[in-house]
């Protein structure tokens, strides 16, 4: 079974936001990468699972300049077998899925994973696109995934319940929390990967993005933590409604 | 509890920037390891102990490990950490690839190791003892021993422990009394009581092998007389599989902190049958455990600077968010109708945590420089470099084991204090801290012995030249200060503390050769109290110095603020710490002697 995994960095959560070119980009002066936790912990962890238990093997696949390496080689060392990065800039999303999908279409997948979306963008869209420009099934939002033969039984969870379907081979999936659980890389991985193939692809000069951005703006910034004592409940709605305006 | 435990920045930056780590990693013994792969290790350590190390430190607090029905009941969580710790490769990190560890920097270990104790204090030493017995037993065992005990060890399946304190063993280890007799057939009996064993025995290990000390009968008295013995509580059958070892958990005590981790009362040979098998030669014991104790004496030292810098972290997060009071304006007059400002902003919460900043970033700095010296006397291919950073190991070791934690102590009592009322109160963490980190002044030698180590032994060192390799090393940074007009006045006061320590030590040796040993050993404490903040101070402004060159380069790896706090927090430190060694000295140089038993009652009760 043959299995892409689609990665991106975002950065750390306890980092600073800031932009700069009059708000129109981010800044990444003190920011550290980490490797987006859904595409980690759900879509390459479950697609290393499946090779483990059916043979196969898995690619990673990533949009990027250089500063991708560290996480590809991170995904290198939960146990993905090799790595593509294709040497652009990720200007938006259309731009990385006719990347990816211009990059996969002749390699015979027979199962594509991304991430539910980015934690920096959050636009959940990559796996959707993806699957269209590659004309092949797409299920959003997976939980639970598994294959026999050329046939996948899929779950994802639906408003007050779940749904289970069935599609063959090859699809496309976004994983979500419950495909699988976080792989902690250990230092054997680690050195393993190093050896580990990484090849870097010129992109396709013919793509470009359909969209660009006009400006970003922070949340306001959070304010200082009020503390009530437990019997003043009188002051508390006082304060969510006068203050807080929460009520 | 505050959720951020540990300033992965300020880590990174003392390794990568201030110690270069990168310079380690060109040595032929490294090579395996590049800098990309050491962050990758290092990340993967800080998502195990916040998976499976954090959640469970307030427990392991909450419900201490204790004895019951002859075992040592420990939190369960405790299976998990052996297990993934064998796993992650945190057991065999720096232990030879030859004996199928990772062989990575010792650098890279104690970073691996901070990270997992400012998560968890209690839980580290469970694998982290295991670690430093399998090493001696492969530095010094026989291939039999290495290849029965060790594999599981640094798989995280078996325990090991280091058995050294007896009832009348304490300090003072010449003193010990557990026996052996040769059995004849290679192996010795082994019978006494060993007693504060710790990680000594719980139900998520099958085996545990106790590295102890005991001497051999018709062995001499004393320290020449002491033999180091691998006993295991259950010992190979000879048919494949294993039998009890006659080693009994007599109980366990319970403590004022790091409850989680246990202390236990172990006996061996009640029933004679129990078997030890030497390690290394005869009668060379304290030799060889004095190698994992320098190693256990870095990792005590690496334990303050965790607890510290955690406990700050915590202190940090409430004052931002504590409101309380008004600043007082420039007219001195509050204003109360305007709104309580933060207690951030008031200075005396600041100058508490300036002092945590100080003291655990500051106590960072130096257990991993003694990591880097380690690993530069084992693996430089220069020998008369190898033996400069012997030297200077050896001349840090005693400061490392003692200032995070005499002064790790002081940092967390005052971040209990930013909390006020809430941080006498067990519902915030702070207590646990300055309960936890009290027992780093004890164990590894009490402060009184590692004082006395510092002063007798250490200063004095191969006809002082380990000094004079500090004092080189301390003088190359008060040149680079120099060159920059903003550090040139703390480089001054460093270089005058340099000469006031000459002065001190010129006026103590001469007790020395007079004889008066006890006279020169007398205020040792006081001496170690007086050098190590000259120490720390010298490596503030090392600090300040890189920070001051990134600001120069335009160095954007770090942000503006991260470069220009760490000069504020050595112009800090300079001020409020490094100018009490003037009271210190003038204790050293006081002419009478108040501490040492003449014919004079003083501790006089009626
Ligand atoms: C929680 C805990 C865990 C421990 N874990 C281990 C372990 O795993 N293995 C192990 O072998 N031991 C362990 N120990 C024992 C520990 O190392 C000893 O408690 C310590 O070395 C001090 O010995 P002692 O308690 O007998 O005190 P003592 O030696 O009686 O010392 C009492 C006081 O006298 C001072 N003193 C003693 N001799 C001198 C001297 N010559 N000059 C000046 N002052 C002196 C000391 O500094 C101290 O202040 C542990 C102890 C504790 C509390």
């Amino acid at each position: 079974m043959k299995i892409l995994v689609c990665i991106s960095k975002v950065p750390d959560t306890t980092s600073k936001i800031a932009f700069t070119d009059n708000n129109t980009k981010f800044s990444e002066d003190g920011v550290t990468y980490i490797m987006n936790p859904t595409d980690e912990w759900y879509a390459l962890v479950r697609g290393v699972e499946l090779k483990e238990a059916h043979g196969g093997s898995v690619t990673v696949v990533c949009v990027g300049d250089s500063s991708n390496d560290q996480i590809i080689r991170k995904s290198l060392a939960i146990g993905a077998d090799d790595a593509v990065r294709i040497d652009a800039q990720p200007d938006d999303s259309y731009f990385v899925a006719a990347q990816i999908a211009n990059y996969a279409k002749e390699q015979g997948f027979d199962v594509i994973i991304t991430g539910k979306e980015t934690i920096n963008y959050n636009g959940s869209v990559v796996g959707g696109m993806l699957a269209e420009l590659l004309d092949l099934p797409y299920v959003a939002l997976v939980t639970k995934m598994d294959i026999a033969g050329n046939e996948a039984t899929i779950e994802r969870e639906i408003e007050g319940g779940k749904e289970i379907l069935s599609v063959p081979t090859p699809f496309v999936i976004s994983a979500n929390k419950g495909l699988a659980e976080q792989r902690i890389p250990n230092m054997r991985g680690i050195m393993a990967a190093r050896k580990k193939p990484l090849n870097v692809i010129p992109a396709d000069a013919g793509i470009s993005a359909n969209t660009s951005v006009v400006s970003y703006s922070a949340p306001p910034a959070r304010t200082a933590c009020k503390y009530v004592d437990a019997d003043n409940v009188d002051e508390l709605i006082r304060l969510l409604h006068e203050e807080a305006k929460a009520i | 509890m505050a959720n951020k435990f540990v300033d992965l920045a300020t880590l990174k930056f003392i390794l990568n920037d201030v110690l270069d780590l990168n310079s380690l990693l060109e040595l032929d013994r490294f090579s395996d390891h590049d800098s990309e792969s050491i962050d990758m290790f290092l990340s993967s350590v800080f998502d195990f102990s916040a998976k499976e190390l954090y959640p469970c430190f307030r427990e392991m607090d909450e419900n201490p490990a204790h004895f019951k029905d002859g075992i040592i009941e420990v939190h369960p969580q405790v299976k998990t950490i052996m297990e993934q710790s064998g796993e992650l490769g945190l057991i065999s990190s720096f232990i030879s690839a030859e004996h199928g560890g990772l062989q990575l920097p010792l650098l890279v270990h104690t970073a691996a190791g901070f990270i997992q104790e400012c998560a968890n204090n209690h839980a580290v030493g469970y694998a982290g003892l295991t670690q430093g017995a399998a090493e001696l037993i492969l530095e010094f065992g026989a291939q039999e021993l290495k290849d029965t005990y060790t594999p599981k060890m640094l798989e995280g399946k078996w325990g090991g422990t280091m058995c050294l304190t007896e009832p009348d063993a304490g300090s003072s280890l010449s003193d010990l009394t557990t026996s052996a007799k040769p059995n004849g057939d290679g192996s010795y009996a082994i019978k006494g009581q060993k007693i504060f064993i710790s990680g000594g025995d719980h139900p998520y290990a099958s085996n545990f092998v106790h590295l102890l000390l005991a001497r051999i009968e018709g062995a001499p008295s004393g320290t020449k007389g002491i033999s180091l013995f691998v006993v295991p509580k259950f010992r190979p059958d000879g048919k494949g599989d294993y039998e009890s070892n006659d080693v009994i958990t007599g109980g366990d005590y319970q403590k004022l902190g790091q409850k989680g981790y246990c202390t236990t009362h172990l006996v061996f040979g009640e029933n004679d049958n129990c078997q030890g098998w030497v390690v290394g030669a005869e009668n060379m014991g304290l030799k060889y455990m004095f190698k994992m104790m320098n190693g256990a004496r870095i990792a005590v030292g690496r334990g303050g600077a965790s607890i510290a810098t955690a406990a700050y972290l915590a202190s940090l997060e409430y004052a931002q968010e504590r409101p309380q009071g008004r600043r007082v304006s420039d007219h001195g007059k509050k204003n109360a109708n305007e709104k309580p400002t933060l207690i951030i902003n008031h200075p005396d919460v600041r100058r508490m945590l300036l002092l945590q900043k100080c003291v655990s970033e500051g106590s960072l700095y130096l257990v991993a420089l003694a990591s880097k010296y380690y690993d530069l006397s084992i693996a430089h291919s220069d020998e008369a470099e190898r033996e400069k950073y012997h030297l200077l190991l050896e001349l840090l070791t005693p400061i490392v084991k003692t200032y995070p934690a005499e002064m790790g102590s002081e940092s967390v009592s005052n971040g209990l204090q930013v909390l006020g009322g809430y941080g006498f109160c067990s519902e915030f963490v702070l207590q646990q801290y300055y309960r936890d980190i009290r027992i780093f002044s004890i164990y590894e030698g009490t402060t009184g012995i590692q004082s006395m180590d510092l002063l007798g032994r250490k200063v004095t060192m191969a006809n002082g030249q380990a000094l004079q390799h500090l004092s080189g090393e301390v003088m190359q940074t008060i040149s680079k200060a120099l060159d920059i007009s903003e550090l040139k006045s703390y480089a001054d006061k460093l270089a005058l503390n340099l000469q006031t320590t000459q002065k001190v030590l010129g006026h103590l040796s001469g007790f020395a050769q007079n004889g008066e040993y006890e006279r020169y050993l007398a205020d040792a404490n006081m001496f170690m109290e007086f050098f190590s903040k000259i120490v720390m101070a010298w490596l503030w402004l090392d600090m300040a110095v890189v920070a001051k060159h990134a600001l120069i380069k335009g160095d954007k790896t770090y942000s503006e603020e991260f470069y220009e706090a760490k000069i504020h927090a050595m112009k800090f430190y300079f001020k409020y710490e490094l100018t009490k060694t003037l009271s210190l000295s003038k204790i050293l140089m006081d002419e009478d002697s108040l501490t040492i038993v003449d014919e004079k009652e003083v501790f006089v009760v009626k």
